[in-house]
């Protein structure tokens, strides 16, 4: 433990804590603009600047840790006025355009200007005209809104080991932009939206399709139907005003139906689905021996693009499985729309989703087209959805709640786990309990796969056998567990593991790249907490136990890996270089 | 070369230390090559050779700090004064040899002393 | 020939009758004496000395003369040449105050013979703690030295090492900060390249001390002979077993290899160094954790500049206690700076501390290059500042230049004169930085570019008096905020020209004047008709084609092209151009 001051009060805390942190402790906020809790300190921005009393030097409070006797200063009227000073040099390079900006109300630089009191700007505007990068057609680089804090290529660099963004040029003429200043579409970008998630201000955005949502609605030739992601229902709400982790499934699809969608599904039973098929190809490979060990999952549409990228090698231990979405996406222009006689040529498939890289994945390759159209239509994220909500005029929190549309709305507790890290996995290894004992499960839940440990090592015993698994997000997580895949190839070794998931965001989709700003581990375990309290509540816990899977398989698909499953619900994967061009 | 202990390295620099004779430096660092020491020391070197002077040795040096005066010629030549010829181009070399080598005459306007720096 | 004299007339640079009557009378008394092939009487260009009248030299008895008159030729060759006695009353007291700890070596050895390194004591330190120095006792010694580190910021070597030397682990490093960087400092250039092992056996010691085992010299890559001769003596080191596996036979080893330095300034800063090295973006992190605790691959590392490294072997053979004789309170030892601007005598120059400004700009550059007075010195390039010819008699020591708003910095001192612009000066520094920041943080980011368009507004004539305040306000965020050396002191040239030279900044601001006439769109030139006598040299030497005119009708100048190059005001010999 250390002992030391901070304005006047005496504070202890374990060594190694921050100033920052530590004056947490005495009910003091240091203002910090770069600084994020994921993040370790680049102490960028300079304005958590402190004092030790009677110094004229400063020291950054987010990355000097507390020491023994100490006597801190946080404010006082020179540091408050450097401070200050600061926030106008960062709105002397930033075009200040707040009222247009997606950000506005919702941006870390506007609030700390409102917080500084700052009236005029004083300092003439220098702004170098960078033009935007819109290039992914999922998240929008606005170079010029950039205020250099570094937070999306740390997070690009060593949070995800994507390596698409780093600064170019240096002093005034830094900028972010993927390296070798080509567009981020051609770079090693895998859309995981990290990057727009950490930003403080507008710089990095997801391309905003609320519009072209609207407008689908309004059409009378439409017939919108939509769908909404595990990990949205326990985030959404805190946008507006509920506690993270609250779960609004219910509240969901009563504003969904309010606002004119015609008929609400869940991806929850995309997910049910995806298990049926994963899991059988999971017995298949591991009872049967037809295929490759490792099985890895793909409901990650980054973690695919990542893998198609840097692990080209890996492409046959992938599921051929495509993701809950997709398969939701297209089964309702397929069976829904036979079932209930709609045209699929004028349905309009939206998916609520914690993520941007859907936004990609929705015209990957051509099998995202089996429905003979595009399986889904318009992706948005759930802080679209939160703005489209806004607009709608809709309370939200007084809303009453409903139930989905059946046949493709009723999830099993396997389904909404999927939006945690481990989750596809504990979904995956209930069914594939039943498939290789055909005995009911006594105890559904997989703890050991669970939490946001980076990569999670267990072994489950199913039947006679014991399966080795491995459960890893955040992208840099990833090579650990591979290299080890490799290196047991190499020898001619048996798999280290038989079984692995990957999702690209830290903490699984519930930490997703389109999820409400201001993510941290604690949100990320209260956002799961909330799914792992719906599978809990449910009847149903198993993905082969939904009644309306097994209607699906017994009136429309036939077998799991059957014929119609494969023209329908699989996918290929190809390497493809890492920079395009 | 064999691997020096600490006996072999003082017992060298002894040995070393014994050398004596007559010597020519030129500055070759960075400033002197810019300011023309390359051909200075080239012009030296045949000079001495076409001369047949063996006993004295054309070498090569840092910088000794008076840069305004580069290229500079340190001359050592036993029974004179040591003294540095600065500014000096081919021709100044050429009258070196001839007048203060040779002739053990120095040159006029082109000694700069820097014992006093020194 | 038994004698010789060296005559030099310290005084009336350029006049080239009085040294002809001095050396002719000289002459001709030898010759009355007949002695003129006993005594080689030399005009020198330079005699050490500067504006003490005629200095006479007398070899080979060592015997130097100012303030010689031609009344005293006749005693000094009675009395020295041919009595071998000094005449007291004429012996020369200003001499050059040099002292050379660090360039003892440099235009002395061939720095690519390591044979000629070892016979001026090298590797001899190394072998004298081989031979059983403890790590303790090496830093006891250091301790004692005083010796501080030369890159800047002076903080105490011995110190250093033993911060890092107490924190264990399995593999610490040693670096040479060979960035230099500065603008019109060279000083580790020329060490690098005139005497290369002497930074070589510092590491080693260092290596000693701390328990490492590598080294990396880091090496900006726009030195290549520096980089050059630095391979090739660490190449012969490795020859002679004084790099590698049990060096001198004992079971010490170290292994050096050269990094180069791919062009950033802001690489100098150790931390920025440090990731350049991993092959990171030079960007500084913060400290703590300092390099001594976190530094290369995360080790514990020990980052001392090329000057500070090249002292080692001489503390260590002349002892801490011999060291700190030399120097002033609390600096010890000599430093180097690299004279250049409008002195006399550019070059580097190696003074103990404690030496006054003055006796560095005239006693050793021999004072102003041209007829205009000295008006400041700037020491310290970009993080330093400007010290006005006033405080000229300030002792040299790390403290004092930081009282009067400069640093000691790496060793850089550009002397300027009357038509110096101290706006323009400061301009320049922080246009330096401006270019060189990294761009991580942001006080030095848009804080140095702000304060730029600030200075340029002034010297442009569109400043307001309010600027002033902002460049204050602005300097303040720069000097607490940033976040390494470079934005931290980026504002110290703005600063110092502001504390001693503000009525030039008002006159840009309000007057719109420039008083050096540097700043362009503040000053004219113009034909005084008046003086004119229609010659044309102007007209023939203007680059841009301003002056009209011919012999028959005269001359006027265009305004409009005028680039304000000064040319025209340079070659008229009537003085009718008009500056102003």
């Amino acid at each position: 433990m250390v002992n030391a001051v901070i304005n006047g009060m005496a504070v202890e805390v374990e060594k190694g804590t921050t100033i920052l942190d530590a004056a947490k402790k005495v009910q003091v906020k240091i203002p910090t603009l770069c600084k994020h809790p994921d993040l370790t300190a680049s102490a960028a921005c300079g304005l958590c600047i402190v004092r030790l009393t009677g110094s004229n030097k400063m020291l950054r409070a987010c990355s000097t840790p507390l020491e023994e006797g100490m006597d801190i200063v946080t404010h006082d009227p020179e540091i408050i006025d450097v401070r200050r000073t600061i926030v106008e040099l960062i709105l002397s390079n930033h075009p200040n355009d707040c009222l247009k900006c997606g950000r506005n109300g919702d941006c870390e630089l506007q609030t700390l200007v409102a917080e500084f009191g700052i009236r005029e700007e004083r300092f003439e505007k220098i702004l170098k005209d960078i033009p935007k990068d819109d290039s992914t057609g999922t998240m929008v680089l606005e170079p010029q809104k950039c205020i250099k804090c570094g937070r999306c290529v740390e997070v690009c660099q060593d949070m995800q080991d994507v390596w698409a963004l780093s600064f170019l040029e240096r002093g005034f003429h830094t900028r972010i932009s993927p390296a070798g200043d080509i567009k981020l579409a051609d770079s090693p970008c895998v859309r995981c939206g990290q990057c727009a998630a950490h930003c403080p201000t507008g710089a990095i955005f997801e391309k905003d399709d609320v519009e072209k949502v609207w407008k689908a609605i309004q059409d009378p030739e439409k017939y919108c139907v939509v769908q909404i992601a595990p990990a949205v229902r326990v985030a959404i709400g805190e946008a507006f005003g509920f506690k993270p982790g609250t779960n609004l499934t219910r509240k969901l699809y009563a504003l969904l139906k309010r606002i004119g969608f015609k008929a609400v599904f869940d991806t929850n039973f995309g997910a049910d689905v995806t298990i049926m098929e994963e899991g059988s190809e999971f017995v298949q490979r591991f009872v049967h021996k037809k295929g490759k060990l490792p099985l890895i999952t793909t409901c990650c549409p980054s973690w695919v693009d990542f893998m198609e990228k840097f692990h080209g090698d890996m492409i046959d231990y992938f599921s051929s499985c495509k993701s809950p979405h997709e398969i939701l996406g297209v089964l309702s222009k397929t069976y829904y729309a036979q079932e209930k006689k709609i045209d699929p040529a004028k349905m309009v498939v939206v998916s609520i989703m914690p993520c941007t890289s859907k936004k990609y994945e929705i015209t990957r390759t051509n099998e995202m087209f089996a429905s003979g159209y595009q399986d889904v239509d318009i992706v948005l994220t759930t802080r679209e959805l939160a703005r489209m909500v806004k607009q709608s005029g809709l309370d939200f929190a007084d809303l009453p709640e409903e139930d989905p549309d059946h046949m493709l709305g009723d999830y099993t507790g396997a389904g909404v786990i999927f939006g945690a890290t481990g989750g596809v996995m504990e979904a995956a290894l209930r069914t594939a309990y039943f498939m290789v004992t055909e005995e009911k499960l006594p105890k559904v839940q997989f703890t050991s796969v669970r939490g946001l440990k980076g990569i999670k090592e267990t072994v489950i015993r199913i039947g006679e056998s014991d399966i080795r698994i491995a459960v890893a997000h955040g992208l840099a997580n990833v090579e650990y567990v591979l290299q080890r895949v490799r290196e047991a190839i190499q020898r001619n070794e048996e798999p280290p593991y038989h079984f692995i998931e990957v999702m690209a965001c830290l903490g699984g989709c519930v930490g997703g790249g389109g999820q409400p700003y201001g993510v941290t581990d604690e949100l990320r375990k209260l956002r799961a907490q909330g799914l792992y309290h719906d599978d809990e509540n449910q009847e149903i816990r198993c993905s082969h136990d939904n009644p309306y899977v097994q209607k699906l398989y017994h009136e429309f698909l036939g077998k799991p890996l059957g014929k119609r499953s494969h023209e329908l619900l699989h996918t290929e994967y190809h390497p493809r270089p890492i920079y395009r061009k | 070369m064999k691997k020096l202990s600490v006996d072999d390295l003082s017992a060298m620099r002894k040995e070393l230390k014994k050398k004596k004779g007559s010597w020519i430096r030129v500055g070759c660092s960075t400033c002197g090559i810019a300011a023309g020491a390359k051909e200075v020391f080239d012009t030296l070197k045949e000079e001495i050779q076409k001369r047949d002077l063996k006993s004295l040795e054309v070498k090569q040096c840092g910088c000794i700090g008076m840069c305004y005066a580069e290229p500079l010629v340190e001359v050592m030549i036993e029974g004179m004064p040591k003294v540095f010829y600065g500014k000096v181009d081919k021709d100044v070399a050429l009258k070196i040899v001839e007048k203060h080598v040779c002739g053990k005459m120095l040159l006029n306007d082109r000694i700069y002393d820097a014992k006093r720096s020194r | 020939m038994e004698k010789r004299v060296f005559i030099k007339d310290t005084n009336h640079v350029g006049k080239k009758e009085r040294t002809r009557d001095f050396y002719t009378a000289f002459l001709a008394q030898l010759r009355e004496r007949k002695l003129e092939n006993d005594v080689q009487l030399i005009r020198v260009a330079d005699i050490g000395a500067y504006n003490q009248g005629f200095v006479v030299h007398i070899y080979p008895d060592d015997f130097l003369y100012s303030n010689v008159e031609m009344q005293d030729i006749p005693r000094m060759i009675e009395e020295s040449i041919l009595g071998g006695k000094k005449i007291d009353d004429l012996v020369c007291h200003h001499i050059s105050k040099q002292f050379r700890i660090v360039l003892r070596n440099c235009g002395v050895i061939d720095p690519r013979n390591i044979d000629e390194y070892i016979v001026h004591d090298g590797y001899q330190a190394i072998e004298k703690i081989l031979s059983g120095y403890t790590p303790e006792k090496v830093l006891e010694e250091l301790k004692t030295s005083g010796l501080r580190g030369r890159g800047g910021a002076g903080y105490p070597t011995w110190l250093k090492w033993q911060f890092t030397r107490n924190v264990p682990s399995d593999q610490k490093y040693v670096i040479c900060n060979g960035d230099e960087g500065d603008p019109g400092a060279y000083m580790d250039r020329s060490v690098l390249e005139g005497d290369p092992h002497s930074v070589i056996e510092g590491m080693m010691i260092a290596g000693y001390v701390i328990g490492a085992t590598k080294g990396y010299f880091y090496i900006r890559a726009e030195y290549p002979l520096a980089i050059e001769r630095v391979k090739n003596a660490i190449s012969q080191a490795y020859q002679y077993g004084l790099l590698g596996e049990n060096i001198l036979g004992t079971d010490f080893r170290f292994d050096l290899e050269i990094r180069l330095g791919a062009g950033a300034f802001v690489c100098g800063e150790e931390t920025a160094l440090i990731a350049s090295i991993e092959g990171k973006r030079g960007y500084p992190r913060p400290r703590p954790p300092y390099p001594s605790v976190k530094g290369l691959w995360d080790k514990p590392t020990v980052i001392n500049n090329v000057e500070t490294l090249a002292n080692i072997p001489v503390v260590i053979l002349q002892g801490g206690a011999w060291f700190s004789n030399i120097g002033t309170g609390a600096s010890k030892g000599t430093k180097v700076f690299a004279l250049t601007g409008k002195v006399k005598n550019s070059g580097l120059v190696e003074v103990p501390m404690g030496t006054t400004l003055r006796e560095i700009v005239y006693d050793i550059g021999g004072g102003s290059a041209s007829q205009a007075k000295v008006k400041a010195i700037q020491t310290g390039g970009p993080s330093g500042g400007v010290i006005p010819e006033d405080f000229l008699d300030t002792p040299v020591s790390y403290e004092s230049l930081q009282k009067l708003g400069s640093i000691m910095g790496s060793g850089g001192m550009i002397v300027m004169d009357a038509n110096d612009c101290m706006v323009d000066i400061a301009k320049f520094y922080l246009r330096f930085c401006v270019d060189e920041s990294c761009g991580k943080c942001t006080p030095c980011r848009v804080g140095g570019t702000q304060m730029l368009n600030l200075l340029e507004r002034a010297s442009e004539g569109t400043g307001k008096r309010e600027d002033i305040e902002k460049l204050k306000k602005i300097s303040l965020a720069m000097q607490r905020a940033s976040l390494c050396g470079l934005g931290q002191t980026a504002p110290n040239p703005v600063l110092s020209t502001l504390r001693y030279f503000e009525d030039e900044y008002l006159a840009h601001i309000e007057e719109k004047k420039c008083p050096a006439c540097r700043c362009g769109a503040l000053f004219r030139y113009s034909i005084i008709q008046e003086k004119c006598k229609n010659c044309g040299l102007c007209a023939k030497n203007c680059p841009a084609g301003a002056i009209l005119g011919d012999r028959e009708s005269g001359y006027t100048l265009d305004q409009e092209k005028c680039t304000r190059c000064g040319r025209c005001f340079e070659v008229c010999r009537l003085g009718a151009i008009f500056r102003g």
